[in-house]
């Protein structure tokens, strides 16, 4: 008796709580995330940024950014939900390669999507130059914006709407086909609210990584440009402090969106918790 | 005939689970379709439902083929296994649901929904999210849900074994309830034998996708058709038994010899059979020294007094006794399971509900040849 006594509090006292270790790893990590951000913010004082965004190159950059990420967006998820949903209900031979070619376009750089975009819409190419013939260019358009984007950008709202599918009892599809419903309604009576939350987070990822794509823009569609290439552009002929301005908006564009996005195409819950 | 199922068989890959399964359910029926795990019980469910295609046979509905059609102009109600409430709607909601594919009003919709919420007496919970429901109280309002739109059948797929103990009793006989006030044609499906027992007017029994026995509840669990019936509903015994094929021909069980009518079986080409007898038809008690006498007090047997007259041995209400060693004795609260060695080396299991037997214990087994089933053993 009195060993135990003895020997419990001095074994207690020399162990760390696990979870300090875990936390001082993550920690690392989230200093790392953080200084980057916060010693650029610290040079927004040195800038005139309402000046630097005033200028016209700025201004039509950030228009263009407004036009194509959301355009982007919307294609692919309009395309990749139908997707998601079959690949989370569906067995099929060559299903696994369907899902590889999914996440190929997140394997790939952007930069060489962009050059293999190009390789098929370019404008020597059979349907770069049928396009171009009817008026509308391929590339170096706010449609080859579009393009670029979307090949980078659609593979997030296919695997989290695809996940979010899957974690939805197919049982509760069946209940509704019983209750009445043909497949169409099902899906858009039960299957869509109940995943709702999955493709809120997976048109957000999409949207992010649409506006702030580079890569495959710049090989696709160096112009019209928007705010990243134009980064570029202002980074190569003035340095870092004068891309200030315009990273400030392209982040404020970013969080602006994400936050309402998420604030108003929340999963509408018929029931208060 | 409101449901019919005539030579459903399905493969999964090359996989078969169900054979030749034929069926059928009168209008206001309630059949228990009972079986273990795997047997195909769901593969039917999910036929009927038309959630699945078979790869042959054909389904009827009040006398309409609906083999090839979807789920959704079938009419079938189903009550799954799982919850399959809609988070993301109240439970009125729920009910509402499968009312507004039709052609019914709004304020008509509304009236059925309280109709059905008060038949399943949930009226008070109309409001609340299927989340906060209780396990009981969430297979109500799907019971609610699959009855409101008044289907022609309705399929309950293991609607009990994911509750406890009490609160399945209580709601096996609120559906017997519930089926009885809509007089819904119902097929009730589970593994369990005391649930499909209780509830059910007929009793269908699956084995490795093919049916094995269809009758009354009674009826299969008293005189079972097959040795699987016999083991399945309920617990039994088996002792092997030696067919003498004279004239008339005898059935030996534990070194006594019985006439092969008085245990209503004819016996063809086979020199063995196999003897089922439940283990609360058995009575053990002591064996006092050698004359096979019983001890006093420890008699339990609330039969007629065993017959030690073999010769007589050819009416079915006489019992017949077997000599034998307790082995085990386990209490599991309301009984004791005595384990009992009997002479020829097999071993039975004797329900009792008194203590005072002890392992090593010379006994005397006691059953009614009414109560043993013979099933013969083809060679």
């Amino acid at each position: 008796m009195s060993l135990i006594n003895a020997t419990r509090p001095a074994t207690k006292s020399r162990r760390l709580p696990p979870l300090l270790i875990f936390g001082l790893f993550g920690g690392i990590l989230l200093i790392y995330f953080a200084l980057p951000f916060a010693v650029f913010l610290s040079r927004t004082g040195s800038v005139s940024i309402v000046e630097a965004l005033s200028q016209v190159a700025s201004r039509t950059a950030i228009r263009n950014s407004l036009l194509t990420a959301p355009a982007a967006t919307a294609i692919a998820t309009v395309l990749g939900v139908p997707l998601a949903y079959v690949l989370a209900r569906e067995t099929f031979p060559g299903k696994r390669l369907i899902e590889a070619l999914v996440v190929l376009p997140l394997v790939v750089p952007p930069v060489v999507g962009g050059a293999m975009l190009l390789s098929v819409v370019g404008r020597f190419t059979p349907i770069g130059a049928a396009a171009a013939r009817l008026g509308i260019p391929l590339t170096d358009s706010l449609i080859g914006i579009v393009l670029a984007q979307t090949f980078v950008a659609a593979p997030f709202v296919v695997i989290t709407a695809r996940a979010g599918f899957g974690a939805v009892d197919e049982r509760l599809e069946q209940a509704s086909r019983s209750l009445g419903y043909g497949p169409i309604a099902t899906f858009r009576r039960v299957s869509l609210p109940l995943t709702s939350r999955a493709i809120v987070a997976g048109v957000v990822l999409t949207f992010a990584r649409a506006i702030g794509e580079f890569g495959a823009t710049m090989m696709v569609a160096y112009n019209p440009r928007t705010i990243p290439t134009r980064i570029w552009v202002d980074f190569i002929a003035g340095g870092i402090d004068a891309i200030v301005p315009l990273a400030l908006a392209l982040l404020a564009v970013t969080f602006i969106v994400v936050a309402t996005v998420q604030r108003f195409a929340g999963v509408p819950t018929a029931v208060e918790k | 005939m409101t449901l019919e199922l005539d030579g459903l068989t399905h493969r999964y890959g090359s996989e078969r689970a169900l054979d030749d399964v034929s069926l059928a359910l009168e209008d206001g029926e309630l059949v228990a379709l009972l079986g273990p795990s795997g047997c195909g019980k769901t593969t039917v469910v999910q036929a009927i439902a038309g959630h699945l295609n078979p790869t042959a046979g054909r389904i009827s509905l009040r006398g309409t083929d609906v083999t090839g059609i979807p789920p959704e102009d079938r009419n079938v109600g189903v009550v799954f296994q799982r919850s399959t409430l809609y988070p993301h709607m109240t439970v009125a909601e729920n009910v509402a649901y499968g009312l507004e594919t039709g052609d019914l009003t709004p304020d008509q919709v509304s009236d059925r929904v309280d109709r059905y919420l008060k038949l399943v007496e949930l009226t008070d919970r109309r409001d609340a999210s299927p989340t906060s429901l209780s396990g009981g109280e969430t297979r109500r309002v799907e019971l609610a849900r699959a009855l409101a739109p008044e289907p022609d059948v309705l399929l309950l797929d293991e609607p009990l074994s994911a509750l406890d103990r009490g609160l399945r009793a209580r709601l096996r006989d609120e559906i017997v309830r519930i089926q009885q006030e809509t007089g819904v044609t119902t097929l009730f499906v589970t593994h369990d034998q005391e649930d499909a027992m209780s509830v059910a007017d007929r009793l269908v029994i699956l084995r490795d996708g093919a049916t094995v026995a269809t009758g009354d509840p009674r009826q299969l669990y008293e005189s079972p058709s097959t040795r699987f019936v016999a083991s399945f509903l309920g617990r039994s015994n088996e002792l092997s038994a030696r067919v003498d094929g004279g004239e008339p021909s005898m059935v030996a069980v534990g070194g006594v010899a019985l006439p092969a009518d008085a245990v209503g079986k004819e016996f063809t080409d086979t020199s063995r059979a196999v003897v089922h007898v439940r283990p609360g038809d058995l009575v053990v008690r002591l064996t006092s020294g050698s004359d096979g006498q019983s001890s006093e007090g420890e008699n339990t047997s609330d039969r007629p007094d065993a017959s030690t007259d073999r010769e007589s041995l050819d009416n079915r209400s006489e019992a017949i006794e077997i000599q034998g060693t307790v082995t085990h004795v386990r209490d599991v609260g309301r009984r004791y399971d005595v384990r009992v060695e009997v002479d020829s080396g097999e071993a039975v299991v004797v329900e009792q509900h008194r203590d005072g037997l002890r392992e090593g214990d010379r006994v005397t087994v006691t059953v009614m040849v009414s109560d043993l089933t013979v099933f013969p053993v083809s060679e």
